[in-house]
């Protein structure tokens, strides 16, 4: 039967389908498509079937951009998480001024990537920067050094200046752990289980649904990453920061539409590829806990 | 109950370290930021040769050369009117979907339900060249239009799950009874609805203004020229504008950050709730 309103239905929903499929279905089947072709934006595609992706991965800098990608995704979900997990569990048990902390925790996710890439760069700076500056005051000058500049450490001090930055995960874990009602720890309490039993048999059970989803979540903003790499590095230097992000964004500057699709592909299906599996993977292993 | 020793030991290194962790965090957030506001009242020299500790005569000047010369009111003013308009479009463009989806039954509302909520799992940074190419197809490259556009585009899966959400809440009688009083369609949605998804629409709202006030990434790509360089891109380009004069462009970025830390003081609880219901919910 159709709704009498179906008129009006269609006059709500218009807006919201107009936009998304001007600026989410066009550009899924775009990027697909163009990714089979050699094109500068201007001048007529070439379908060349799966060369752009033939050629990629046997294209040295995109197999370290790839490599670098996962490694953002492990060190998000399985750094990043864990530490904010520890840190919710510390705070749902209200030390003095836990509320203080968590918005404190919280401040970084409000100010802007480009302010604090720009204010990192500032303290990995090899001159005037604070982190060098820090080494030397404590008589580790031979640990000082060029941080961004450097083959050796460009990546991870790129990793690190986001990873520490625990407060949005740290909240949403915290949130879960809350609504975990006190009579299970007071009775647990009563039964003689200490706080690590307590922990580990009553809080990570009843909050593994949101861990799996923050782990998932962080993962995929691993293989997104673009900002922080791009202000800080631009990739460099000789590539060893550069992800997927940046190498999509020097194609287009390039004029290499074909190419930046195929790599705009590659990241939507690995993407979905990662999400889908670490769910399953995370699902069965909690079942297995569970049951 | 009676402690052997072993276990007040464990008891006291659990106390200790819980401690140690939070300093960490707090040391780890807060000294980058209070380093950054005190080098910015340095001199460059004392910035080279005396990175650590207070500088010797407060440098007010940094800040009155960090306003004069980066054109900040400018950006400012391009972020507030890019930041207010796409939250004001998103949240009518999701609200009203969110009402048809919500409040009505009809055969394709689960397809086109799930269709727009799986926007999320997309990552937007693959569709440069996309939205590079439909800017320039639309004649909108370089104005701050399109950046209101995009923005609005590309949280609309984000908005409708909160909204809709808030939506489903709402007891059918409200709206029986505004029936048959006589209400319309639309007058369902503008007097009774609408109305009462009000907080979903403060949640929703948040999320969408902060997006749009730290957004970097498309602001670069789709725009070229100071006339709709929004706050972040032109903290990009102070780097060329300050060329010698470091200091005044740390202190140029503590005036970017101070209305975002000021607003955030105030509203700190609204904003970490807002900000964290997708992932809450999801």
């Amino acid at each position: 039967m159709r709704n009498k309103n179906w008129k009006q239905i269609c006059l709500f929903l218009l807006p919201a389908l107009l936009l998304y499929a001007v600026f989410f279905i066009y550009p899924l089947f775009y990027v697909f498509i163009t990714s089979f072709t050699q094109w500068n934006g201007i001048g007529s595609m070439k379908f060349i079937g799966f060369k752009n992706f033939t050629d990629l991965f046997a294209n040295e800098t995109f197999r370290i951009s790839l490599k670098n990608n996962f490694i953002w995704s492990f060190a998000l979900g399985f750094i990043q998480i864990p530490l904010a997990t520890i840190m919710a569990l510390v705070l749902a048990r209200k030390p003095k001024g836990w509320k203080v902390y968590r918005t404190v925790f919280f401040l970084p996710n409000v100010i802007s990537q480009v302010a604090l890439a720009m204010m990192w760069t500032a303290i990995y700076n090899a001159d005037g920067g604070i982190l060098n500056s820090l080494l030397a005051a404590v008589g580790l000058e031979s640990l000082t050094r060029n941080w961004l500049g450097d083959m050796g450490t460009a990546l991870g001090a790129v990793i690190v200046q986001q990873l520490f930055y625990i407060g949005y995960f740290m909240v949403v874990i915290l949130a879960s752990r809350m609504g975990i009602p006190e009579s299970y720890y007071e009775a647990a309490e009563i039964d003689g289980a200490n706080v690590w039993q307590q922990e580990i048999h009553i809080s990570l059970p009843n909050i593994l649904p949101i861990l799996i989803t923050s782990v998932t979540l962080a993962m995929a903003y691993g293989m997104r990453h673009f900002e922080s790499t791009f202000l800080m590095t631009n990739g460099g230097p000789a590539h060893a920061t550069s992800v997927l992000g940046i190498m999509l964004y020097q194609n287009l500057g390039a004029l290499k539409y074909g190419v930046g699709n195929a790599i705009g592909a590659t990241l939507i299906v690995l993407g979905g590829v990662l999400i889908m599996t670490i769910r399953w993977l995370l699902n069965k292993k909690s079942q297995k806990m569970m049951g | 109950m009676i402690k052997t020793k072993s276990q007040i030991a464990i008891d006291i290194i659990a106390k200790v370290g819980k401690w140690l962790f939070i300093a960490f965090f707090l040391f780890m957030t807060l000294v980058p930021i209070i380093w950054l506001i005190i080098t910015s009242f340095k001199s460059n020299f004392e910035y080279e040769t005396e990175p650590l500790g207070l500088p010797k005569v407060w440098q007010w000047s940094n800040y009155a050369k960090a306003l004069s010369m980066s054109g900040l009111p400018r950006l400012f003013l391009n972020s507030v009117i890019v930041a207010v308009c796409t939250t004001a479009l998103n949240l009518i463009v999701s609200a009203m979907g969110g009402f048809a989806l919500a409040r009505e039954n009809f055969k394709a509302r689960e397809g086109i339900l799930s269709l727009l909520l799986a926007g999320v799992l997309i990552p937007i940074i693959a569709f440069m060249v996309p939205y590079f190419s439909i800017a320039t197809k639309l004649k909108l490259y370089d104005s701050l239009l399109i950046l209101i556009i995009v923005y609005a585009a590309i949280n609309i899966p984000v908005s409708l799950f909160l909204i809709y959400g808030f939506m489903s809440d709402i007891p059918k009688e409200l709206e029986e009874a505004a029936v048959i009083d006589g209400c319309s369609f639309s007058q369902r949605f503008t007097r009774v609805v609408f109305p009462l998804t009000k907080p979903g629409l403060v949640t929703a709202g948040t999320l969408v203004f902060i997006y749009c006030w730290n957004e970097f990434t498309y602001a670069m790509l789709l725009t070229s020229s100071v006339k709709s360089r929004t706050l972040q891109l032109g903290i990009r380009f102070f780097k060329g504008q300050f060329v010698v004069d470091y200091t005044s462009m740390l202190a140029a970025i503590v005036l970017t950050m101070i209305p975002t830390i000021f607003v955030y003081i105030f509203l700190h609880d609204k904003i970490i709730s807002g900000m964290t219901a997708g992932a809450v919910k999801g």
